[in-house]
């Protein structure tokens, strides 16, 4: 039986939209509904749905957030879920989506609209999905991944930082950019770590990415941000995890499975 | 006064320009003289030319030393005395000076300096100290008619200027109280309560049809009362209750003293949006909002308080965002500095905002 979860802030629009539903796709379990963006994430992952049908605007993280950090999170061997965003107002390109393996529907929705997509969902999870575990699926992971980032709002600055400057107690330590090995996000603010040090900034990771040369500065999990300069060697477990070694550093930190490509031989 | 009018005019002109430009006007005024000249004593051509001569140099000298030494508007007798002095002193230089230049051209002799003092010259010269005064004078007015009207001229670009602002304000109001979020999630609700409990849809079509009409009729000239006000921010409030469901909670308080108190549309309505929209709606808990108006002496004071995600928590909330700014140039074009809007945070969490304006009554 296939599993949907929705995700949607106002409670009236989630009991409607399940209402509808049901009533196209009788055979579709609804396992719940999140009432916000962090709740969708968390509800996710404990409940596994095929479907999951995300509001854009929710509090907490938007439905685009909420996608990006549940790819992120998501493991196992079962494949990650059909989205399906609702928005009210068409100001994200998610039609862009339209190729992929996701949809979108515009609030308010129409039984046919919905009709429509529900056929489609009813295609996907029909046919049989490529190998659902390994490699594969992490990379197409990946792409979504990569689709829902261009998605998001980029943060205004795009000028390149070339020195970083963080509060060491009475003094403000100029750290040049290419001596960083990786930056990682501790709560609301980012910890700089070279070769000899570590200091901590007050700017949320996130806005901090723009600001940085995307080739030489790779996200590798929702939380690190790494100098591939200063990258070693990618190891792989028996659980196939990667964990990378640094030049100077001890630390072994952990990529992301949809990150796991950009450390694959060549 | 704002800098873009301030540059606008006062892109000073150089003396020199100012100079030549007043030159033909001594020319035109020595003509008049020679005319006159010309009528007592005949040699009619003889006398223009000479004329003109001495009243170029006599006005360039005069007006020359104005625009160096006294280039200022008003003038009192600091300006004055001097001014006379170097007027005076140079009456018989330039008309000597004129005569000698002007007998070269003409091939005519002209008296040598120790030939030249005559009392027939002498009321020539002080006849061209009258001529070089009315140059002056004239001058002088044509500069003041100038000024004033470069300064009508600002005062009306200033009130144009002012004028474009109030409309930008109130198209950007008009933009951002129709947002469409706002109206398509209003409208799936209505359709989903129209399923479910359609009495409950119907109670929520009239709030929207109040919230619109409330919304759609904002215009400059326009007052209403603060109950009809608060009327439409309930109605507003009651959408969002349905929408929102438990996560909102909110208080509204009008004495009913002040419920014929008189303002204009859609001045409190962009405060409580921005509380819910940006303080209430993201936040994952919801909270309250809560509207209170006053009067404090002659002014009335509303407050609308939220225990929302607070000030700088939101992007695009910096400096008060659209609703805040669009107020504050409404509340400008229409009360100068007799209103205000503050926005403080609201402790433990959320934000103030605290509207001032003169407190007006229809009785």
């Amino acid at each position: 039986m296939t599993r949907a979860l929705i995700a949607e802030d106002e409670p009236i629009l989630a009991a409607i939209l399940a209402r509808t539903l049901q009533g196209l796709w009788p055979e579709l379990d609804i396992v719940g509904t999140a009432p916000n963006g962090l709740a969708a994430v968390e509800q996710a992952l404990a409940l596994r749905p095929d479907v999951l049908f995300l509001d854009i605007r929710m509090p907490g993280q938007t439905g685009l957030e909420a996608a990006e950090e549940l790819a992120e999170r998501w493991e196992g061997p079962q494949a990650f879920p059909h989205l399906v965003f609702v928005t009210a107002f068409d100001d994200y390109a998610v039609q862009a989506f339209e190729r992929a393996a996701v949809d979108y529907v515009l609030k308010p929705v129409s039984a046919g609209r919905l009709g429509k997509t529900v056929e489609r969902l009813r295609a996907l999870v029909e046919a049989p999905r490529a190998p659902a575990a390994g490699v594969t699926d992490a990379d197409s992971l990946g792409q979504l991944l990569s689709q829902l980032q261009a998605l998001l709002p980029a943060a205004a600055a795009t000028e390149r930082l070339t020195t970083v400057r963080a509060a060491v107690g009475n003094l403000v330590r100029m750290i040049p950019v290419a001596d960083v090995v990786f930056f990682q996000a501790v709560d609301k603010y980012v910890n700089v770590v070279t070769t000899d040090g570590e200091a901590l900034i007050r700017v949320p990771l996130k806005d901090l990415l723009p600001q940085l040369d995307p080739v030489q500065f790779r996200q590798v999990s929702r939380s690190m941000v790494v100098n591939m300069a200063c990258v070693l060697s990618a190891g792989r477990d028996d659980m196939g995890k990667v964990t990378l070694t640094l030049r100077g550093r001890s630390d072994r930190p952990r990529v992301s499975p949809v990150y796991a490509h950009l450390f694959r031989q060549m | 006064m704002p800098s873009p009018i301030q540059s606008l005019f006062s892109r000073p002109r150089s003396r020199l320009r100012r100079l030549l430009a007043d030159l033909p006007l001594s020319i035109a005024v020595s003509a008049v003289l020679a005319i006159f000249i010309g009528l007592v004593s005949g040699h009619f051509l003889e006398n223009l030319l000479v004329s003109i001569l001495i009243g170029l140099i006599a006005f360039t000298i005069v007006n020359g030393g104005r625009l160096l030494w006294w280039d200022r508007q008003s003038w009192g007798l600091r300006e004055w005395a001097p001014f006379l002095a170097l007027a005076i002193a140079t009456a018989p230089v330039a008309h000597f000076t004129g005569l000698r230049i002007g007998g070269r051209l003409l091939g005519i002799p002209t008296p040598t300096l120790a030939e030249y003092p005559t009392p027939a010259r002498m009321s020539m010269v002080l006849f061209t100290m009258l001529g070089t005064m009315m140059m002056i004078v004239l001058v002088k007015y044509r500069e003041r008619v100038r000024r004033i009207e470069e300064e009508h001229a600002a005062a009306r670009l200033r009130a144009e200027i002012i004028e474009r602002q109030a409309l930008q304000a109130q198209l950007r109001l008009l933009q951002a109280q129709i947002e469409p979020h706002m109206l398509f999630n209003t409208l799936a609700n209505l359709q989903g309560l129209i399923a479910i409990a359609p009495d409950r849809a119907s109670e929520m079509l009239d709030q929207l049809i109040q919230y619109l009409r409330a919304t759609l009729s904002v215009s400059r000239a326009e007052t209403t009362t603060l109950e009809q006000e608060f009327a439409a921010m309930q109605a507003y409030l009651g959408l969002m209750g349905v929408r929102m469901g438990e996560r909102l909670a909110y208080r509204v308080e009008l004495p009913l003293e002040l419920s014929t108190a008189r303002l204009p549309t859609m001045l409190l309505q962009p405060l409580v949006e921005n509380a819910i929209v940006h303080g209430l709606e993201p936040k994952v808990d919801g909270g309250e909002v809560a509207v209170t108006a006053v009067a404090a002496g002659d002014n009335l004071v509303i407050e609308v308080r939220d225990t929302g995600l607070g000030l700088g928590q939101v992007h695009g909330r910096r400096g008060g965002g659209v609703g805040v700014s669009t107020t504050r140039e409404r509340l400008e074009a229409l009360y100068g500095e007799r209103a205000t809007i503050t926005l403080a945070p609201a402790p433990p969490q959320g934000t103030l905002a605290r509207l001032t304006l003169p407190l007006e009554t229809t009785a």
